[in-house]
């Protein structure tokens, strides 16, 4: 007994060294990023690098919010996002389990369709969608970033569930048949809550996705009022001379809710399965 | 022809399957098959967008195979890059989200550290890795000063570049690919594992013979994504090289982009753009084929 | 009571979002006033003041400017124009022949005429830009102009004469092989010059200098092989044949932006550079000495300097073209111009070359007669105009590989002009084809 107490603990010291690494490798840049959003423009690129800043510039978070209308931004990028999550996880896992428990004539080759529209750069997709968009009138407007996430979210999406929906037993599915029960209430009743680490996923992927998208609102946007918090992080950059004091905290203010939301996700994700040798 | 059992079952299965991907097809109809087509008319043509389109045939085509030395270079330069990368992230992903995957006390602080990567996207991570990369003041080069190993030129050497960017998309391991097969790995029953346990087996007997199984459908999803994207880089070339020093990082994405924008050649870049279409087609549907051979799905059958 | 609070959470939510979404824009006040929307890039933290001004001045007409960010701004300007709802007014730097042959820009000809505008007030490498074809699409509203620079400092430590820089190129390359410096590792610690690190090339400089003929006049031939631009080339050959690339490549990666600028941290002691430094160099390095000199010149040659044009156009289809003018207009006048240099920490000059020679111009900063002298010999950076970009791209590539000692210069221009030969006849035949077909409807 005392020998299978030693190994847990070598093996959980094992693991927090792994672990404790790998926490080093990522948050090194981040805690750059921290590290010059409260920097003078001067002391950013310093022969050697230095990590504390000789006078801490708050200020410089102040200075985010008096350059570009920052509250604004954050409410339209979190309604936006909201509406594409909605959309793109109600739709895109219906069409996933549309290709992945039902079967009908030309699944496959639509499948592949699925794919191939992944394999379009965005570039050449850009021009005609957005001729599309000019003569039904929904230019300079939150339409074209959120309305067409309702129709199957994205091929992305319906890859990915599909695939976490390949793995639920058929038999599950088949004995809720012969029970009679409607496809549509075994989506619902049984696929949906047994994903739910998956639509987590979905869910958050698609949220970094949005908050992070830049061309969508600047082709389809023109009012300042309308503005989302990615195009405000692009008014740092100038022709000449980029401050990046200022690009940084407005980074550091865009990618906290990132890990927020993160964190609140993460009950999705059950903490994991426990060491041998333990009863749950 | 389709051979249908007639019975109340398939029926039921062929009317709800195409009703619910309905939602798709519509949408792919708007916004996939009508810039598909207008992107492969516009290939054939000569257009900059705002004026009309002049029909030239196959010339952009003809041009770009046997005349554009940026072609071949962007091709290449594309390729090696995917190659390095894509094994690298994969297997990185996997394993982190194994280690991430231990009920050990905290492991929520950890997961939310290892989700950076994903936060920190497009010009900003770009812009710290400019800075990391930096031969005189960035971080990796004082860290090997600091152990007498002189560093290279990094972004700044030809033969250093791409694999610069390599590097820095390993760095992206984390985030959303960690949580993908972390999602995948909760939907493991406990059993399996517990039966390896059983038998005698260590770390290496249960990830062999159950999680990379079990996790086949998902690994070879993002196979196939991550080849697909890959194939795609674009943002960090933009940011961090515009394609030199000598065109060792020009990207295939970002010579269209140039193509596109900056030229306003935008028929010739839907050329482009369709001849990666179709190179990427090739290298999914090899990927599918060779998938019957280790890809294992439990429930439906494909 | 939880599924009734769910239902009704649901519902509010999805009450906001479909608020958020199907709410009609406000409209402007019905005041009568004219609302023009200008689109400018987002250098600058205030309003520019001939914005203020006009505003000021003009009771019926309100300018409303929208920063753009700067990587975009094109792309936004573009898909605007095909929306067929374009601002009604956009702020460019690129040239203005690659927006005209797009049919982007509405011709400014007949305002002209109409008001006898004196377009001579401008410095003529700006006003050639404006035209393509035969009508005229813009009008400039900054430039800017580049001097020798060079740091008396570290003259004076090299044992040179700080009151005598350099006048032709072959005394630039002896004054810099006094000027290095190396650490005891042998990595470059000062360098005296660097023609390839900077916002202009010197070698299209020299080029220019030595009368190169890049576009021919019908502008159908692209001619890179001449012999000044070779020439260039083997200075530039010559100047790094001394180094080894990659210590020099090394020594530029430590640069950056202001402090860290070459010049400005006294790493490089001759530089040219552009109109803007001077007041950076008040900014963030006040004890640097430096002079500021024509730019040298190969011998028998006069000086030649760069010269960008920032300009301001009326998009195609936009509504409101002789309000847009009439702010044009009043932008480009030579008080307006002059204020607000004085008032404006802006980094670039006036295009206006009435505000430009005028004493009060000249006396904010020391080295301005000499930007402003350099200004009527400069040539702008849009050799090619119809392909720019490919012609800068093969330019820079050829420079690239040169100094690498991958290609001969002639073998390297020669590529470049091959491939932007072809762009350039693609573009001609599109563009011929369109007017052709507009011709016939």
């Amino acid at each position: 007994m005392k020998t299978q107490t030693n190994r847990k603990i070598i093996k959980s010291t094992f693991i927090y060294l792994l672990l404790s690494i790998f926490a080093l490798f990522f948050i090194i840049p981040f805690l750059w990023i921290l590290s010059t959003s409260l920097k003078g423009d001067a002391q950013i690129f310093t022969i050697p690098p230095q990590w504390i800043p000789e006078t801490f510039h708050w200020d410089n978070y102040s200075k985010v919010f008096d350059r570009i209308p920052f509250l604004l931004y954050v409410k339209n990028s979190v309604f936006v996002s909201a509406i594409i999550i909605t959309g793109t996880v109600l739709s895109s896992s219906i069409v996933a389990y549309s290709f992945a428990c039902l079967n009908w004539p030309g699944r496959n080759f639509l499948f592949i369709i699925v794919l191939a529209s992944m394999m379009l750069p965005i570039q050449v997709i850009m021009i005609p969608v957005f001729v599309f968009f000019k003569e039904i009138g929904w230019l300079n407007s939150f339409k074209p970033l959120t309305l067409p996430s309702f129709l199957g979210g994205s091929a992305f999406s319906i890859f990915l569930l599909r695939q976490f929906f390949l793995s639920i037993p058929r038999d599950l599915l088949d004995s809720a048949r012969i029970d009679g029960c409607s496809e549509f209430r075994i989506y619902w009743n049984i696929v949906l809550p047994n994903a739910k680490p998956a639509l987590a996923t979905v869910a958050i992927l698609t949220f970094m996705f949005s908050w992070n998208d830049f061309l969508g609102p600047l082709i389809y946007l023109s009012d300042q009022a309308k503005g989302t918090i990615a195009l405000g992080l692009g008014m740092f950059v100038g022709q000449y001379v980029t401050e990046w004091s200022l690009l940084m905290a407005a980074s550091m203010l865009m990618m906290l809710p990132m890990l927020l939301i993160f964190f609140v996700f993460q009950k999705y994700f059950i903490q994991g399965f426990i060491m041998s040798g333990l009863k749950d | 022809m389709i051979h249908f059992k007639i019975n109340k079952f398939n029926k039921q299965q062929a009317v709800f399957g195409i009703l619910f991907m309905m939602p798709w097809f519509i949408g792919f109809i708007i916004f996939g098959l009508y810039p598909m087509i207008m992107s492969i008319y516009y290939s054939l043509c000569r257009y900059d967008v705002l004026r009309i389109p002049q029909f030239i045939g196959f010339g952009n085509y003809e041009k770009l195979i046997f005349e554009d030395p940026y072609f071949w270079i962007s091709i290449s330069n594309t390729l090696v890059y995917t190659v390095l990368r894509v094994p690298l992230c994969i297997i990185g992903s996997l394993l982190l989200a194994v280690l991430v995957n231990n009920a050990v006390r905290g492991v929520k602080f950890f997961r939310t550290i290892y989700f950076i990567p994903s936060i920190v996207t497009g010009v900003v991570l770009s812009v710290v890795w400019l800075w990391m990369f930096n031969p005189q003041f960035g971080l990796i080069n004082s860290f090997l000063a600091y152990m007498g190993i002189p560093g290279p030129l990094w972004l700044l050497d030809p033969n250093w570049s791409k694999p610069s960017m390599v590097l820095m998309s390993v760095w992206s391991i984390g985030g959303g690919r960690m949580l993908v097969f972390l999602a995948a790995l909760q939907g493991v029953p406990k059993h399996l594992f517990e039966a390896v346990d059983i038998d005698g087996g260590g770390w290496w007997a249960k990830f062999k013979n159950i999680t990379i199984p079990m996790l086949s459908p998902v690994i070879f999803l993002w196979s196939v994504l991550e080849i697909i994207f890959s194939l795609q880089v674009f943002v960090e070339a933009y940011i961090m090289t515009q394609g030199g020093p000598l065109n060792s990082t020009m990207f295939y994405n970002l010579y269209l982009y140039n193509k596109a924008f900056n030229d306003f050649e935008m028929g010739y870049a839907s050329a482009l753009a369709w001849l990666l279409l179709v190179i990427s087609l090739i290298i999914t549907v090899i990927q599918f084929r060779l998938s019957k051979r280790w890809v294992h799905y439990d429930g439906v059958t494909k | 009571m939880k599924q009734i609070i769910k239902i009704v959470l649901s519902l509010a939510v999805l009450i906001a979002m479909g608020l958020f979404l199907f709410m009609p824009d406000s409209k402007p006040p019905n005041d009568g006033k004219i609302r023009l929307k200008y689109w400018m890039v987002s250098a600058m933290k205030e309003q520019p003041f001939h914005v203020t001004e006009f505003n000021r001045t003009h009771e019926n007409i309100i300018v409303e400017p929208t920063p753009l960010p700067w990587n975009e701004h094109e792309k936004k300007i573009l898909t605007s124009i095909l929306s067929e709802n374009p601002p009604d007014l956009v702020f460019l730097v690129t040239p203005v022949a690659k927006w005209a042959t797009r049919l982007a820009l509405t011709p400014l000809d007949d305002l002209i005429k109409r008001d006898s505008f004196d377009s001579t007030i401008f410095f003529s490498a700006l006003w050639s830009e404006m035209r393509f074809k035969d009508n005229i699409y813009a009008l400039p509203l900054y430039s800017n102009s580049y001097a020798f620079f060079f740091n008396k400092k570290l003259f004076r430590e090299a044992g040179l004469d700080p009151e005598n820089p350099p006048k032709t190129w072959d005394d630039v390359l002896e004054y810099s092989s006094w000027l290095i410096k190396k650490d005891e590792k042998g990595n470059f610690k000062q360098m005296g010059f660097i023609p390839t690190y900077g916002n202009v090339q010197t070698s299209i400089i020299m080029a220019w200098e030595l009368g190169a003929q890049i576009l021919s006049i019908d502008g159908a031939k692209v001619n890179l092989t001449n012999q000044p631009t070779i020439e260039a080339f083997n200075w530039t050959v010559n100047f790094y044949s001394q180094f080894n690339i990659k210590d020099v490549s090394t020594f530029i990666a430590g640069f950056g932006f202001a402090e860290q600028h070459g010049f400005i941290s006294e790493k490089i002691a001759m530089m040219v550079l552009d109109n803007s430094f001077p007041d950076q160099i008040k900014l963030y390095n006040k004890n640097l000495d430096y002079g500021v000199a024509e730019i040298p010149t190969f011998k028998g040659y006069a000086p030649v300097s760069s010269t960008g044009s920032w300009w301001l156009a009326i998009p195609r289809g936009a509504k409101n073209k002789e309000a847009a003018w009439e702010f044009m207009k009043f932008a480009v006048q030579k008080n307006i111009q002059l204020t607000e240099a004085e008032r404006q920490k802006a980094l670039l000059f006036p295009s206006n070359k009435l505000t430009a020679n005028n004493p009060a111009f000249l006396s904010l900063n020391e080295s301005n007669k000499i930007f402003v002298d350099l200004l009527e010999h400069s040539k702008t950076p849009t050799v090619v105009p119809l392909v720019h970009d490919v012609f800068w791209r093969e330019y820079m590539g050829a420079q690239e590989r040169v100094v690498h000692k991958i290609q001969s210069p002639f073998d390297a221009l020669k590529q470049a002009e091959k491939t932007i030969q072809i762009h350039l006849d693609e573009t001609i035949e599109y563009d011929n084809y369109v007017r052709s077909q507009v011709s016939i409807k």
